[in-house]
């Protein structure tokens, strides 16, 4: 049956009152035909973050075989993400990787944050070149989740061709594993399947006036940049909360203060 | 199939007697143990004529026979003397087996010399040969005395011939047709050491028996040989004085029935439970029924049944002679450069890891061996941080080592060797996470170790300590994942901090209380160390910024700071690092973070390649084994970024070490 076909059986069957999907081509029946749209979306296994905020935006996690970009400017919970991805996905049992640009890991703050040290593997390269090479590395590996973290400043990055980051991705793909790339700024082009940023961060600090000052967290706005499964644009709040901190951020979360981020979605 | 069983009698005192020539003929005994705990292993003829037996302690052995000459087991003689005995086999047939202790088996089949001897005939008065086990059933054939005149005849058979000393009392088997016991019929011995006894393969057997005896005598080691088709029976024939012994094919129960039940060596229970049923020789067992046999001795008793009947089903194991995986070449003009002669090794590494794939191996140390213009040698070695047999890995670690320390010369040849191993292998779980494939892992480390320096890879370690910037790195060897997938736990929800790696110097413009003053932090007056927290709570932070240069850059206003929060270590420790002296010398308290250091040194350790030299620490962990005091501020920009800085008390200087992120 030819397209046209298609259209005039379903005009006709629309003229006899059957029910008709919204936007579908045909319905009842036993028809075949429906828009490409409407195609039902292939599952896709991810990787849960906890941090619901960006769970939410990535319908379920970082996905296996996908790449993902995080572009945040400093002080605006991005290393706070990447610590809470490596955290939940040791917490499973799954190897990972860090590719830190920077050093800027602290093993003992990962291991505040929950991160299973001996199933990360640390690697420091020296430039972006080097970061690159050596995520591509992993993920050639199996590690079912790379993530590189390319620091605050990065070095090198503007002498990367664009086909390094399409090539990451794309092994990415091959091997099934989830790639999160974290930067101060867009990095990866048209290569990253999800671009999600974090913005409008706002320290939160106790007490006022001439009283000392006591640093409690940090709150800050997750906004979906780019995704090529979902409608872009939507943004969460998430709200982090320093380990030293002596009090809760607010009686709302109460004494459970591990779960401490709130999420709220706007459209 | 057809064997031959070389056993050496004695072998400690044979591997001894071996090294130490100017013995033979003395009273030796070889003890095992120290003092007068040391007991017995072997004895010489002349020390067991006057009645020194294994076992006894020296003392013991000493009181029968003062003279007498004792000497420590040798293990490397003994390792000697194996060596050599399984190099005359390996002259004979290619397939050995090493069974220890002065024991080796020779595979026959297709030996030159049985392949062009007639077929062996059996003689008329010989009983019908059938399986191994239906000799039970047979009615055992006319007795066959040995004949004397042929025993005499063999030059080898006299036992006194292989006995430097060496011949042990226990090896000394009765007539076999005198030890069959009463009741039993008497079974045929083993068939003749001469030629008299006929023609054929026998006779074909025989003569390769004393060849092959001929050549161990010639290593320097008395020895004992018997043919049969079976392991057990080869060597029941060769423990027997007269050598070589030849057992027929398919004869073996016949051989075993009339010898004493010893020479199975049952398990203890059984040989008394035997003993107290009255079965007294192998014969007499094998014709008991297997089945009530194995209803009352159990499994163990079946399985000593079946030896008894002949039944031996364990196949020779020839040992593997060691792999020698060398490739390399001689060049006809020197190469003075890295690139052509790395053009090279790539192609030779590729041969080399196709038949390192061939036999399943993985290479797990890499020598190079490179040959000098004009003259001269340079060898080094690589150990890998696990076996592969990735041919770009192997070739990037040796560009690195190359690069690293040049041979110094033209280098007119080379060989590269691989030792091989196992590659590691790992069982996928089903339902669980996928674990990660050693071979891969192992490869992609030591790509990054070549890539970026084995230091920088690695499994993060926590270390005891208070600053921030300490880590420690550590193999990386991931534990094997959950068999069950399971959900990740909550997220904790915490603000991180990016430490930076070294703290960056800052200029501070501070505010003291009472609006005083308002000047840099480097033209300032550096405090008291010892002055009191209180007075830096007074100061006000009103700007910071650190060098043009330096990255990442910092620099704002300061809207909101918090602090100081003092950090100091070792306050027990005086000037000199030593602990006060207030507290007792067994419990004074050491630095913690020296340990940083030492993990880093043992990380790598582990990942770097053999030939490199050990990484010495950096000298900003030379400084942290130096107690650091501190106050720390957290201060928010006026660019938006929130820094953890903090003021060195010993000098003053003003470092951002983290962002909170």
């Amino acid at each position: 049956m030819s397209a046209a076909q298609a259209l005039a059986l379903e005009q006709f069957l629309a003229g006899r009152g059957f029910v008709r999907k919204p936007g579908g081509l045909l319905s009842g029946l036993g028809a075949k035909i429906s828009r490409a749209s409407e195609l039902p979306a292939a599952s896709r296994e991810t990787f849960a973050t906890t941090v619901p905020g960006l769970d939410g935006l990535l319908a379920g996690g970082l996905p296996r075989g996908g790449c993902i970009e995080l572009t945040a400017r400093r002080s605006s919970g991005r290393f706070a993400v990447v610590l809470a991805a490596l955290a939940a996905a040791t917490s499973a049992g799954e190897a990972t990787a860090l590719v830190d640009l920077g050093d800027h890991l602290d093993p003992h703050e990962a291991q505040k944050a929950g991160v299973d040290l001996v199933r990360l593997l640390w690697v420091r390269p020296r430039h972006a070149k080097q970061a690159v090479a050596a995520a591509e590395m992993l993920l050639s590996a199996g590690f079912p989740l790379v993530v590189a973290d390319f620091g605050l400043a990065p070095r090198g990055v503007r002498y990367l061709p664009d086909a390094a980051w399409v090539r990451l991705a794309r092994a990415a793909e091959t091997w099934g594993s989830a790639l999160l790339i974290a930067a101060p700024w867009r990095l990866s082009g048209v290569a990253a399947q999800t671009v999600v940023t974090a913005s409008r961060a706002c320290p939160l600090w106790q007490g006022s006036g001439r009283a000392p000052r006591l640093l409690t967290g940090l709150s800050s706005r997750l906004t979906l940049e780019k995704d090529t499964r979902a409608r872009s644009g939507l943004t969460e709040s998430f709200t982090l909360r320093a380990s030293e901190a002596l009090v809760p951020l607010s009686p709302l979360h109460g004494d459970h203060a591990a779960i401490t981020l709130r999420s709220r979605r706007v459209p | 199939m057809r064997l031959a069983c070389i056993t050496v009698p004695l072998f400690p005192l044979a591997a001894r007697l071996r090294s130490e020539p100017d013995l033979k003929g003395e009273a030796v005994v070889i003890v095992e143990g120290n003092g007068n705990a040391a007991r017995v292993v072997a004895a010489s003829r002349r020390a067991r004529e006057k009645g020194v037996r294994a076992g006894m302690t020296l003392p013991q052995a000493r009181a029968l026979l003062p003279g007498l000459t004792a000497r420590g087991r040798d293990r490397e003689s003994e390792r000697a003397a194996q060596e050599a005995l399984l190099e005359v086999a390996d002259g004979f047939s290619p397939r050995v087996e090493d069974a220890g202790e002065g024991v080796v088996y020779i595979d026959l089949v297709g030996t030159p010399g049985l392949a062009v001897a007639p077929a062996y005939s059996r003689p008329a008065d010989a009983p019908a040969s059938g399986s191994a086990g239906c000799g039970l059933d047979r009615t055992p054939g006319p007795s066959r005395a040995p004949a004397p005149a042929a025993r005499g005849s063999s030059p080898l058979g006299d036992s006194s011939r292989c006995d430097q000393g060496t011949e042990g009392s226990g090896d000394r088997i009765p007539d076999p047709v005198r030890a069959v016991g009463a009741g039993l019929a008497p079974a045929p011995p083993p068939l003749p050491m001469g030629e008299g006894r006929g023609e054929g393969k026998t006779s074909a057997e025989v003569r390769l028996g004393r060849d092959i005896l001929s050549a161990v005598e010639k290593a320097g080691l008395p020895a004992r040989i018997g043919l049969a088709a079976s392991k057990l029976a080869a060597r029941v024939a060769a423990n027997l004085p007269d050598s070589p012994s030849v057992v027929p094919d398919g004869e073996e129960a016949e051989f075993l029935a009339p010898l004493p039940l010893e020479r199975l060596a049952p398990e203890i229970e059984i040989a008394e439970i035997l003993e107290r049923w009255g079965i007294r020789s192998i014969g007499e067992l094998a014709r008991l029924p297997e089945g009530e046999v194995a209803s009352r001795l159990g499994e163990l008793g079946r399985e000593l049944h079946a030896t008894a009947r002949g039944i031996d089903p364990r196949p020779l194991a020839p040992r593997v002679p060691p792999l020698v995986l060398t490739e390399g070449m001689d060049l006809e003009w020197p190469l003075a450069t890295l690139e052509p002669f790395l053009f090279l090794g790539h192609a030779a590494l590729e041969r080399l890891v196709a038949r390192l794939e061939a036999q399943a191996l993985a290479c797990t140390r890499l020598e190079i061996v490179l040959k000098l213009d004009p003259d001269g040698c340079d060898a080094r070695a690589i150990r890998l941080p696990a076996p592969t047999r990735d041919a770009k890995t192997l070739l990037t670690l040796v560009r690195l080592e190359l690069e690293a320390h040049p041979p110094g010369a033209p280098v007119a040849g080379f060989a590269f060797t691989a030792e091989p191993d196992q590659p590691r292998r790992a069982q996928l779980a089903l339902f669980g996470p996928a674990a990660l494939s050693p071979d891969r892992l192992a490869t992609t480390i030591a790509r990054l170790a070549a890539l970026l320096g084995a230091d920088r890879v690695g499994s993060p370690q926590a270390v005891d300590g208070h600053r921030p910037e300490r880590f420690a790195l550590a193999r990386y060897a991931p534990p094997p994942p959950p068999d069950l997938a399971h959900p990740p736990k909550a997220g904790r929800g915490l603000l991180a901090v990016r430490v930076l790696r070294p703290p960056l110097p800052l200029d501070v413009i501070v505010e003291e209380s009472g609006d005083r003053a308002i000047q840099p932090s480097s033209d300032r007056e550096i405090p008291n160390p010892q002055s009191p927290v209180t007075k830096l709570s007074s100061l006000r932070l009103l700007s910071l910024k650190t060098a043009p240069d330096a990255t990442p850059a910092i620099s704002g206003s300061v809207k909101v700071s918090s602090g100081p929060w003092s950090m100091e270590e070792g306050w027990w420790l005086d000037g000199s690092g030593r602990g006060a002296s207030s507290l007792p010398e067994g419990r004074r308290l050491a630095p913690r973070e020296p340990k940083r250091s030492e993990g880093i040194r043992f990380a790598v350790e582990a990942l770097r390649p053999s030939c490199e030299p050990l990484a010495q620490p950096d000298p900003e962990q030379a400084k942290a084994t130096v107690p650091a005091a501190r106050d720390y501020w957290d201060v928010e920009l006026s660019d938006g970024g929130l820094y953890r800085i903090y003021r060195d008390r010993k000098d003053g200087a003003w470092f951002a070490d983290g962002i909170y992120d």
